[in-house]
């Protein structure tokens, strides 16, 4: 090598080194140079932006960005209001007409037009994709589209819920002359009438959103994007996420993480610089779900009392501040609160604390022998990566009762996932999000007979039946609230399930990220278009 | 027979082993894939899922056709580069494995460098200066790199280098306004960037990849120090070497020019092997890194159960393995003419 190259080799080295120690590269293009660009870091993977083959929050996360229902869940509410619609109202007990707003158009510039919402809803229900939702729609009989305002749902059955169901990603409007009848849209291809346009996705690495120019606040409290982009990234691992908002956008990592950082991590995050831990209203559950044919018991009088010594025995407060370090809440109805109708049934029947004695007592007056051999499962990560930790616990609450002998298993949700509903496992560990924030997503699902319930547990109380069709049937507040009331009491007493937590919804944003507060409510929506930098 | 000839001759015998070689990996993949408890369809798709559309899907996916049909059809698929479109995400098998396989290359290709640049040196002067410290702790290094997994490697190095020092990015292969902004013709981002003259991603991109290429390189430094160091240790007692020196030529050229320059030829066989050493280590590096590489894709794919995705990405795998040995057994050739004979 001659001296000259040599020089020029090293020159060439001292200049690459430069270049990447002066960090101009990861500093300024992660983000500092970036402006309005809101960087977002996530372990969650989304399935599809075509509301028609979402049923997932991931999607949803992004479907609510992009494209418009007709009505909405606004920021901080519990009630739908109409987004694209001007109005909706029930014509009678079956028909439900919405009328919608003048002037609304898809980001390319076609008008949006009742057909477009009759279009969305009959091929969600044609396409009928194993990964969306079209099975909510099972009360839909049709949709017409008298005129390009008019929209009028008929419906099998009256179902106060319908108008919630409307709010839902799954049944966002979709462009007609843009989405296939009877296939999805590829997920980078999606067009929407909402605050952003899917700029890229790429599966498993980003996703990127850019402010749609043309939309126009359609609500009370609804605004234009306070962001230019939003760049979602997608991480492996939980600690990467971590890591990723600890470094910040400056050094190639993140300006929010939001689902899902352990409780470890948080607890560690609140003491990062730069780095400030935001919690908001949840509505996300856990409970315990007991199939009441494989479940122990001589008779259904024992089988009821070993449910109800379970409810008396389990320490909400020790598995809240144990095993996730304060970052959820002890929960004591299927419904959570925050939600309308919501009580707490389980408390006031069996107290908030651990009642051995009392537990002692039921199991004894139904000649019930202890301790109570209960074989309870659990899936281990696809509920966040505590479940184990969280079922040591209540494992070691039921056992230092004396009261019961626990045998705790395992296995992956994609096993888990069919045998808990094909009577494998008599005792099992259930999360539940909701589809819409109304107390019948949180009692009908679970509390219906056999053949309506997703469970497949064998619980039926005619009863409980009987007002869970009544609440559905009417849209009276009052009459609503008494029934739920009612089933959250019922619920409690034949603890055929037993809620346990509710979650908060907590995220970790770097210094001078606003708005992710006013975003955390019982709806789940994220709403980027919240969410702002201060430079 | 002639110089040329035997080169010709080992070059096509080669070649014809590769055939074989990989319609038996092809043939191992597809059992493995068919032979794997349960439907595919059905595994994707979680279970929920109605009969009815299990068999709709099954059907459409060709999954209920003679096995034999199925196998021929999936090699034709492989050889005309039809890798199919996943089950979860629709995305091309082929997307991902242009996509993702340049990032896992541009890895194990950084990696490699880095192993080079710490191995070969390394291994030459614990050769040159035996049972000296320099030799001692030439060795221990290499011992402790090599038994140090990766991952314990890496999320030292994120500790260190990412979150204490705030030197280095932890996670990704470039920053994500980066990751969106930058053109990417070759998919490989140092190449993309300098062609495209964007000189604020390219530091980006060597900033990303600083810190997985030494954890994974660190790895098969390892095993290049002792390979070297051996072969120096052989050669230094060379006649070769010995007339050398009794010609009055410098101990530094005799060390440079007749020791190392022959010590080097194994090692050209065994840093080929250990590219596929890469690409398992490349699957950890990606994990602990956040990297977009194909390894990453491997396992987002298998914890989805997609099987048809799997089946692309291994497929792929499985022919870059015989691919680069074949290449590896093409450069000893030309470098160490005694493996043609």
């Amino acid at each position: 090598m001659t001296r000259r190259v040599r020089t020029r080799l090293v020159a060439a080295v001292v200049a690459t080194a430069a270049l990447v120690a002066s960090g101009c590269g990861g500093g300024s293009a992660g983000g500092g140079g970036a402006g309005g660009t809101i960087i977002r870091g996530t372990t969650d993977q989304p399935v599809s932006y075509d509301p028609a083959g979402a049923y997932d929050l991931p999607s949803y996360d992004v479907i609510y960005s992009v494209y418009q229902n007709l009505l909405t869940i606004p920021p901080g509410g519990n009630k739908p209001v109409p987004e694209a619609a001007q109005a909706c109202d029930w014509t009678n007990s079956t028909t439900y007409k919405c009328t919608l707003k003048d002037g609304l158009k898809f980001s390319n510039g076609d008008p949006l037009t009742s057909e477009d919402v009759k279009f969305s809803f009959d091929r969600n229900v044609e396409i009928a994709d194993p990964n969306g939702a079209s099975s909510l729609l099972a009360n839909l009989k049709s949709t017409d589209a008298p005129d390009p305002k008019t929209v009028i749902f008929h419906l099998a059955k009256p179902d106060a819920t319908f108008p919630f169901l409307l709010t839902v990603a799954s049944f966002a409007i979709v462009d007609h002359k843009v989405f296939p009848a009877d296939k999805l849209q590829p997920s980078d291809k999606v067009i929407g009438s909402g605050h952003y346009t899917v700029a890229s996705f790429k599966p498993g690495q980003q996703t990127v959103l850019e402010k749609n120019p043309t939309y126009t606040p359609t609500y009370d409290g609804d605004e234009a994007a306070k962001n230019d982009r939003v760049i979602i990234q997608y991480f492996n691992t939980s600690s990467a996420l971590k890591l990723a908002v600890q470094q910040g956008p400056a050094n190639g990592g993140v300006d929010i993480a939001y689902r899902s950082l352990s409780p470890t991590d948080l607890s560690s995050l609140k003491s990062a610089s730069g780095v400030n831990v935001v919690e908001g209203n949840g509505t996300e559950i856990r409970y315990l779900v007991f199939n009441l044919k494989l479940m122990p018991g001589d008779n259904d009088a024992q089988k009821t009392a070993i449910r109800q010594a379970v409810a008396y025995t389990i320490d909400r407060d020790a598995i809240a501040n144990n095993v996730y370090d304060g970052t959820v809440q002890p929960l004591y109805s299927m419904v959570p609160q925050g939600l309308q109708f919501a009580t707490e049934a389980f408390k006031d029947r069996y107290g908030a604390t651990p009642n051995v004695d009392a537990a002692k007592k039921v199991l004894a007056d139904a000649g019930v022998k202890t301790p109570v051999p209960l074989e309870i499962w659990y899936t281990p990560s696809h509920y966040g990566p505590v479940s184990g930790d969280e079922y040591a616990e209540i494992k070691h609450e039921l056992d230092s009762s004396g009261l019961f002998d626990v045998t705790l298993k395992s296995t992956e949700w994609e096993q888990y996932s069919t045998d808990a509903f094909t009577n494998k496992y008599p005792v099992f560990q259930l999360g539940w999000f909701p589809d819409y924030p109304d107390a019948n997503d949180y009692t009908q699902p679970f509390y219906a007979p056999n053949k309506e319930s997703f469970l497949n547990i064998s619980y039926s109380n005619p009863e409980m039946t009987k007002l869970l069709a009544d609440e559905v049937a009417t849209t009276n507040d009052a009459k609503r609230a008494a029934d739920f009331k009612r089933i959250q009491e019922i619920g409690a007493e034949d603890a055929p399930t037993i809620p346990y937590w509710q979650g908060k919804q907590v995220a970790a944003v770097r210094d001078g990220i606003s708005g992710v507060e006013q975003t955390f409510d019982p709806s789940f929506i994220f709403r980027y278009w919240l969410i702002s930098k201060s430079s | 027979m002639s110089r040329s000839g035997s080169l010709r001759a080992y070059l096509l015998t080669r070649v014809a082993l590769a055939i074989p070689t990989v319609l038996i990996l092809l043939t191992l993949v597809f059992v493995l894939m068919r032979v794997a408890p349960g439907n595919p369809i059905q595994a994707a798709l979680g279970g929920h899922v109605s009969q009815q559309i299990i068999e709709r899907k099954t059907h459409a996916a060709g999954y209920d056709r003679p096995i034999l049909v199925q196998y021929a059809d999936y090699l034709k698929d492989v050889f005309t580069g039809h890798l199919g479109q996943t089950i979860t995400d629709k995305t091309p098998v082929t997307r991902i494995v242009v996509n993702n396989g340049s990032a896992t290359a541009e890895l194990a290709i950084a990696a490699f460098l880095v192993a080079l640049a710490i191995g070969v040196p390394l291994g030459v002067l614990a050769g040159r200066f035996r049972d000296t410290p320099v030799d001692t702790g030439g060795r221990l290094f290499g011992i402790f790199v090599y038994a140090a997994p990766v991952f314990f490697t890496g999320f030292l190095a994120q500790l260190v280098f990412g979150v204490k020092l705030g030197w280095l990015p932890t996670s990704g292969r470039v920053g994500p306004v980066t990751e969106f902004t930058l053109d990417k013709p070759t998919h490989f981002y140092v190449i993309d960037s300098i062609i495209t003259g964007n000189w604020s991603a390219f530091g980006d991109v060597l900033r990303h990849l600083i810190l997985p290429a030494i954890t994974l390189g660190l790895l098969v430094s390892g095993v290049l120090i002792r390979l070297v160091r051996v072969n120096m240790l052989q050669t230094m007692r060379g006649d070769y070497v010995e007339a050398a020196r009794a010609r009055g030529v410098p101990e530094r050229r005799v060390v440079i020019h007749h020791a190392f320059r022959n010590a080097l030829v194994p090692v050209v066989t065994v840093a080929g092997l250990q590219f596929a050493t890469l690409l398992g280590g490349a699957i950890l590096t990606e994990q602990t890194f956040n990297w977009p590489g194909i390894g990453a894709a491997l396992v987002r794919y298998l914890n989805l159960r997609d099987y048809i995705a799997v089946q692309g990405i291994v497929t792929v795998f499985a022919i870059a393995v015989v691919v680069v040995s074949l290449l590896i057994d093409v450069i000893n050739a030309f470098v160490d003419p005694r493996v043609r004979y």
